[in-house]
C-alpha cells in the first residue's frame, strides 16, 4: 500500500491520513495498520492525565521542547472532549503547544474522543502505532481530563504522569477520583499556588500506603508555564520507563494493558450493538413497557432483555 | 449591536426590556423608583465638579470648554499622515490621533518578513525617528495633543515622541502624548500583544514613571474598556474591567514608592458608546463615581482633581453595520449624543466606512462635523449633565454601578485581573458572549436595521484603499538610507545599554529614548526586549 | 469494527499580524455547534505555520480570518503552499473584511467560499456542510 510505504519513509501528510481513517472506521485503514505492525512498538508512550484546568497541554509543551533537546523524535496526541449536545468539539490543546508546534519534527495530532469512555478515544490506539511507525520514540498522550476515571488512558502508555493542581481538595476526593491509584509518576502542577508543598506530603502519604509495586512513584512539584519541575520529571520517566525495562516488564505490561483494552472495546462494540439491532425492536420495547405499567418487575424485565440478546448465557 | 433584549407579546407590545448588563427595565419611573434605591444627591450625585463626580468632572462642563476632538488618523506613509493632521487641524480639529500600521504596532521594521504586504496598511509605518520627523513636521507639539494608538510597544514610541519634540526644539515638559499603552487590554481583545504580561506591566510602569518626571503632561496611560466591549464585554464588564486594569497598572507603580497622588491624575480611559443609550449614560456616570471612590477608598488619594475619570468616550465600531452603510452616519450621531450628554471631555467617532475599511478624508469630515454640530448648532453645551435627577436614569445609574461592582467582584473573587487575563478567563466569557449576540441578531431577537429588519435598501459597496506597493517599497528604502546614514557604533552602544538596563530592571524609557536618537529602528529595540522577556502564550479558549 | 461517522474537521486560522479574532472565535463556536471539530490556530500565525497544522490534523477545511485587507497577497501564497505540499484537496474559505469585488479574484485562487463580515452564521454552516457533501 501507498500509504504505507510513505508513513515508513517519514512522510507527515500521509500518517496523518491515515489517522483520518481510522477515526473514521475505515477498513483500508485497518488493513494499512496491520501492515504497520511490525513497525510499531518502539516509542516509549507516556500519558498524562489530571483534572481540566491543571495545566496538562502546557507541562506537555514544556516536555516535548526539553526532549526534542534530548534529541527525541516526538509525537503527541491531544485528546479533547466531544459535546454530547451538538457532537461537535473545540480542539483547543495545540494552542497550548505554541513552542512544541514551532519545533520542527515533533507532529501533533488533536482528536476529539467522541463519547469513548476512559479519557481517549478509539482511534488512540492507531494512532500510537502510526506514530511508531513513522518514526516517533517518544509519544506524549493527553487525556481528555473530563475529570471522571480516565482509566483506559493507562492502558495505552507505558508511563502514566497524573496532574494535579495544589487545590486539588480534600483526601476523599482525591480517592474518589481514583486517579492517584492509576499514576506513575505524580506532578503537582501550579506549584506558586499556597498549599504545595502540603499538596505533596498528602499524596506522598498516600501514594505509599498503596503502592505495592517495585517502583517507587515520586510526586513532583512543577510549574509548567515557567518551565519550573520539567528536568525532573523527564528524569523520572527515563527511570521509570528503563525500569520497567530492566524488570522485563514492559512487554507484559503492554500485552496486559492490550487486553484490557481491547475488552473495553468489546464492550463499546456489543453495546453499540444491542442498540442498533436490539433497543428498536418490539420484543424489546415491549418489555419496557411492561415495566412502565408495572406488569413485571424491574429486576425481572433486565433478566428477560438480557436473554434476548443472548439466548445462550 | 442592538444588544438589549425586548421581550414582546404577540401584539408587539413590550413586556419586558434587558439591557446587557443585566439590568431589567420598568414602563414608567417615578419619585418612588428613587426612594427605593435610597437616592440621595450629595452622596450618589453632587454638583457637577464635586466628588463623586456622577455629573461629571468641570463644575461647568462643555460651558466652559468644549469637547476635544480626536478623530483617528494616520496614513501609509509618514508624508501622508502629516498632511492629514494638517487638513484636519485646519478643519478645526482639537487633538491628533496617530493609527500605526500592523508591523509597528507588533514591533517589526517595514523589512521584516512578517511585515509583508501590511506596511503602511492600517496605519503609519514607524521604523526609525527619522519617520516622526517627517510625520510630525511644522506640527506645534507644543500647542497639540498626540494620541498614540499603540500598546506593546507604547514605551518606544513615547521615547520616540519625546525624541522628535527635542529635535524639534520642544521641552518635553511642554508636550503632551497619549499613547493607549494598556497591553490587558490587547490581550483581552484586539491581539497586538507581544511580551509576557508581567514584563509588559512593568514597562507600562516604566512610562508611567517616566512621564512623571520628565514629561508631565503626558498621559502615559489610555485603559481600553473600549476594546473590551468591542470583543464581547457587556458594559458594565467594560468599566469594570477597564478599573481593575488600571488598578494593575497603579499597583506597579505604586511598588516603586511613589505616591498615587504624583501620578495617577494622568490616567485616562478610552471607553466605548454603541449598545442601547440609556445603559451607555448610566455607564458614564456610575464609571466616574465608581473610579473616584476606587482612588479614594482603595487608594488614599487625596486631590480630588486626579479622581476624575478623563478619558475619550466614543468610537462605536461593533455598533456599525456593512449592510446599508450611510445608516452608520445616523448612528454615529446618536452615539456622539450618548457621549455628550455623558459629558464626554474628549471624543471622536468610528467613520461610517470603518467597517471596511480606514476612513476616507470625506467620512473622517462627516464624523468631524457630527461632533461639531452637536456642541455649536444642537444644543448640547447649553447646561451640564442635562439628564441629572431624571427617575429613570438615577436609578439605572444607581443599579449600573452595582452591577459594575458585581462584575469587579468577580474578577477580584478569581484571583485579580492578571491571573484572569493570563489564564483565558475573561477571554473565554467575552467570545462566549460575542457568539450569544450573533446568534440573537441571527434569530432576530436582536434587532439590528439593515441587517435582519428593514433590510430592504441598497447595499454600498465601500472601496478598500489599495495597498501601496510603491510606498511600501519607498518606506523600506528610507529604513536602508537611515540605517547606512546612521553611526553603527552609537546605536550599538545604545542598543546594548538598553539591554543591560532591561536585565537589571532598570526603568527602560531613557535608554529608550537614547536608542531613538540615534536612530535605532523599533524592531532592534523591540528585539532586545523580545529576546530579554520571550513572548506571550495566548490562553487557549476552549 | 463498526465504520464510524465521518465528522468535518476544520482550522480556523488567523494568518498575520492583524489580532482581531473576535469574528474568528464566533465562527469557530458556530462550527462546533454545528457538530464538526473544530481547532483554533491561534494569533500572529505564518502561512508555513497554519499549513503546518492542516498536514498534521488533516483538517477538510481551512478557514482564514483577514481583517487588514491583506486576504489577496495571503490567500495566494497559503493556495500555493498547499499545491507545494500536495494537500490541495483541503478547502479553503475566507472570512473577514472582504468587498464584494475581490470575491472572484478569491474564486480564482481556488477558494471554494468567501464570507464577508456580516454573513449570517448559518450560511457559513451550510456552505460547509454541502461542499463536504459533494468532497
Amino acid at each position: 500500500m501507498e500509504i504505507v510505504e510513505k508513513i515508513l519513509n517519514g512522510n507527515e501528510a500521509s500518517a496523518a491520513k491515515l489517522i483520518s481513517l481510522i477515526e473514521e472506521g475505515k477498513d483500508e485503514g485497518y488493513k494499512a495498520i496491520s501492515l504497520l505492525l511490525p513497525y510499531t512498538g518502539g516509542a516509549h508512550r507516556i500519558g498524562i492525565t489530571g483534572a481540566p484546568g491543571s495545566g496538562k497541554s502546557t507541562l506537555i509543551d514544556k516536555l516535548a521542547t526539553n526532549f526534542s533537546k534530548r534529541g527525541k523524535k516526538i509525537g503527541i496526541i491531544a485528546i479533547d472532549p466531544t459535546s454530547t449536545k451538538t457532537d461537535g468539539a473545540l480542539l483547543g490543546d495545540r494552542l497550548r503547544m505554541r513552542d512544541a508546534e514551532n519545533i520542527e519534527g515533533i507532529f501533533i495530532r488533536s482528536m476529539a474522543h467522541r463519547g469513548y469512555p476512559g479519557g481517549i478515544a478509539k482511534a488512540t490506539i492507531g494512532t500510537i502505532y502510526i506514530l511508531e511507525a513513522l518514526g516517533k520514540d517518544l509519544l506524549l498522550i493527553e487525556s481528555v481530563g473530563i475529570g471522571q476515571t480516565e482509566i483506559n488512558i493507562s492502558t495505552v502508555c507505558d508511563t502514566l504522569i497524573t496532574v494535579f493542581t495544589p487545590d486539588y481538595g480534600d483526601e476523599i476526593q482525591l480517592m474518589k477520583a481514583g486517579m492517584i491509584e492509576l499514576g506513575d509518576i505524580i506532578a503537582i502542577n501550579k506549584s506558586d499556588m499556597p498549599g504545595a508543598s502540603n499538596a505533596q506530603q498528602d499524596i506522598k502519604g498516600h501514594v505509599n500506603t498503596n503502592n505495592n509495586t517495585t517502583w517507587d512513584i515520586p510526586v513532583i512539584l512543577t510549574q509548567a508555564q515557567k518551565g519550573d519541575g520539567i528536568e525532573m520529571l523527564i528524569e523520572k520517566a527515563e527511570s521509570h520507563f528503563k525500569h520497567l525495562k530492566e524488570n522485563n516488564l514492559l512487554e507484559k505490561l503492554r500485552s496486559e494493558k492490550l487486553k484490557k483494552l481491547m475488552l473495553s472495546f468489546l464492550k463499546e462494540e456489543i453495546w453499540a450493538h444491542a442498540m442498533n439491532k436490539w433497543a428498536k425492536k418490539s420484543e424489546f420495547l415491549n418489555i419496557f413497557e411492561m415495566v412502565a405499567k408495572k406488569e413485571i418487575d424491574f429486576y425481572k424485565a433486565v433478566s428477560e432483555a438480557s436473554n434476548l440478546i443472548f439466548p445462550d448465557c | 449591536m442592538a444588544v438589549a433584549r425586548y421581550i414582546k407579546d404577540e401584539k408587539d407590545q413590550i413586556l419586558d426590556v434587558i439591557y446587557e448588563s443585566g439590568i431589567h427595565v420598568k414602563p414608567c419611573y417615578t419619585p418612588k423608583d428613587l426612594e427605593e434605591i435610597g437616592f440621595d444627591y450629595e452622596k450618589d450625585l453632587a454638583d457637577p465638579g464635586q466628588y463623586p463626580f456622577t455629573r461629571g468632572i468641570h463644575p461647568l462642563g462643555y460651558r466652559s470648554r468644549a469637547w476635544t476632538t480626536r478623530q483617528y488618523t494616520g496614513f501609509g506613509t509618514p508624508e501622508e499622515t502629516n498632511e492629514r493632521f494638517k487638513l484636519m487641524i485646519s478643519h478645526g480639529q482639537t487633538g491628533l490621533n496617530v493609527a500605526f500600521d500592523l508591523p509597528t504596532q507588533m514591533g517589526y521594521d517595514s523589512d521584516h518578513e512578517m511585515a509583508e504586504g501590511e506596511v503602511g496598511r492600517v496605519g503609519m509605518a514607524v521604523d526609525t525617528l527619522r519617520d516622526f520627523e517627517i510625520a510630525f513636521k511644522d506640527i506645534r507639539l507644543d500647542k497639540i495633543g498626540t494620541g498614540l494608538t499603540i500598546n506593546a510597544v507604547a514605551s518606544i514610541m513615547l521615547a520616540m515622541y519625546q525624541a522628535v519634540a527635542e529635535k524639534y526644539g520642544y521641552d518635553p515638559k511642554v508636550i503632551s502624548a497619549t499613547p493607549q499603552n494598556d497591553i490587558l487590554k490587547e490581550m483581552i481583545g484586539r491581539g497586538a500583544w507581544i511580551f509576557p504580561v508581567e514584563p509588559a506591566v512593568k514597562l507600562i510602569g516604566d512610562t508611567i514613571e517616566y512621564s512623571m518626571k520628565v514629561m508631565p503632561k503626558t498621559n502615559p496611560v489610555s485603559v481600553c474598556g473600549y476594546h473590551i466591549r468591542e470583543s464581547g464585554a457587556t458594559p458594565a464588564q467594560e468599566i469594570a474591567y477597564a478599573i481593575l486594569i488600571a488598578n494593575a497598572y497603579i499597583d506597579n507603580v505604586l511598588a516603586r514608592g511613589y505616591d498615587i497622588d504624583d501620578f495617577v491624575g494622568r490616567f485616562s480611559f478610552n471607553l466605548n458608546v454603541f449598545g442601547n443609550m440609556w445603559e451607555q449614560i448610566a455607564k458614564f456616570r456610575a464609571a466616574r463615581k465608581i473610579w473616584a471612590r476606587n482612588l479614594k477608598e482603595r487608594y488614599g488619594v487625596k486631590k480630588p482633581q486626579n479622581m476624575f475619570l478623563r478619558g475619550l468616550f466614543g468610537g462605536g465600531g461593533y455598533g456599525l453595520t456593512k449592510a446599508q452603510p450611510e445608516n452608520n452616519i445616523m448612528r454615529g450621531a446618536y452615539y456622539a449624543l450618548v457621549a455628550a450628554l455623558s459629558g464626554a471631555q474628549t471624543t471622536a467617532l468610528c467613520s461610517y466606512d470603518e467597517a471596511y475599511t480606514i476612513p476616507t478624508p470625506r467620512s473622517a469630515l462627516i464624523s468631524l462635523r457630527t461632533l461639531q454640530l452637536l456642541m455649536d448648532e444642537v444644543g448640547l453645551r447649553d447646561t451640564v449633565d442635562p439628564l441629572a435627577g431624571s427617575y429613570f436614569i438615577e436609578t439605572i445609574t444607581k443599579q449600573m454601578e452595582e452591577k459594575i461592582e458585581e462584575e469587579m467582584f468577580k474578577i477580584e473573587n478569581y484571583g485579580g485581573i492578571i491571573k484572569a487575563v493570563s489564564d483565558g478567563y475573561i477571554q473565554r466569557m467575552v467570545a462566549r458572549q460575542a457568539y450569544e449576540i450573533e446568534k440573537g441578531i441571527e434569530s432576530g431577537e436582536l434587532l439590528k436595521v439593515g441587517v435582519n429588519i428593514y433590510k430592504e435598501g441598497e447595499s454600498m459597496e465601500v472601496e478598500l484603499h489599495e495597498y501601496n506597493y510603491e510606498s511600501a517599497e519607498k518606506q523600506i528604502e528610507r529604513l536602508k538610507q537611515v540605517k547606512r546614514e546612521r553611526s553603527q557604533r552609537d546605536v550599538a552602544k545604545a542598543l546594548r545599554e538598553l539591554e543591560i538596563a532591561t536585565k537589571e530592571g532598570k526603568n527602560v524609557m531613557p535608554y529608550l529614548v537614547e536608542c531613538c536618537k540615534v536612530y535605532a529602528t523599533l524592531g532592534e529595540m523591540t528585539d532586545v526586549f523580545r529576546q530579554i522577556f520571550g513572548e506571550f502564550k495566548e490562553p487557549s479558549l476552549f | 469494527m463498526s465504520e464510524d461517522k465521518k465528522k468535518i474537521k476544520i482550522l480556523i486560522a488567523k494568518p498575520g499580524l492583524d489580532g482581531h479574532d473576535r469574528g474568528a472565535k464566533v465562527v469557530a463556536q458556530a462550527l462546533k455547534d454545528a457538530g464538526m471539530e473544530v481547532i483554533y490556530s491561534g494569533l500572529h500565525k505564518t502561512i508555513d505555520q497554519i499549513i503546518n497544522i492542516a498536514i498534521q490534523e488533516d483538517v477538510d477545511f481551512i478557514g482564514l480570518s483577514i481583517m487588514t485587507g491583506a486576504h489577496i497577497p495571503i490567500t495566494e501564497k497559503l493556495m500555493k503552499r498547499l499545491k507545494e505540499k500536495g494537500i490541495e484537496d483541503k478547502k479553503v474559505f475566507v472570512g473577514g473584511v472582504i468587498p464584494q469585488k475581490d470575491i472572484p479574484k478569491l474564486k480564482e485562487l481556488g477558494v471554494a467560499g468567501v464570507f464577508p463580515g456580516g454573513t449570517p452564521l448559518r450560511e457559513t454552516i451550510e456552505f460547509i456542510k454541502n461542499t463536504a457533501k459533494t468532497a
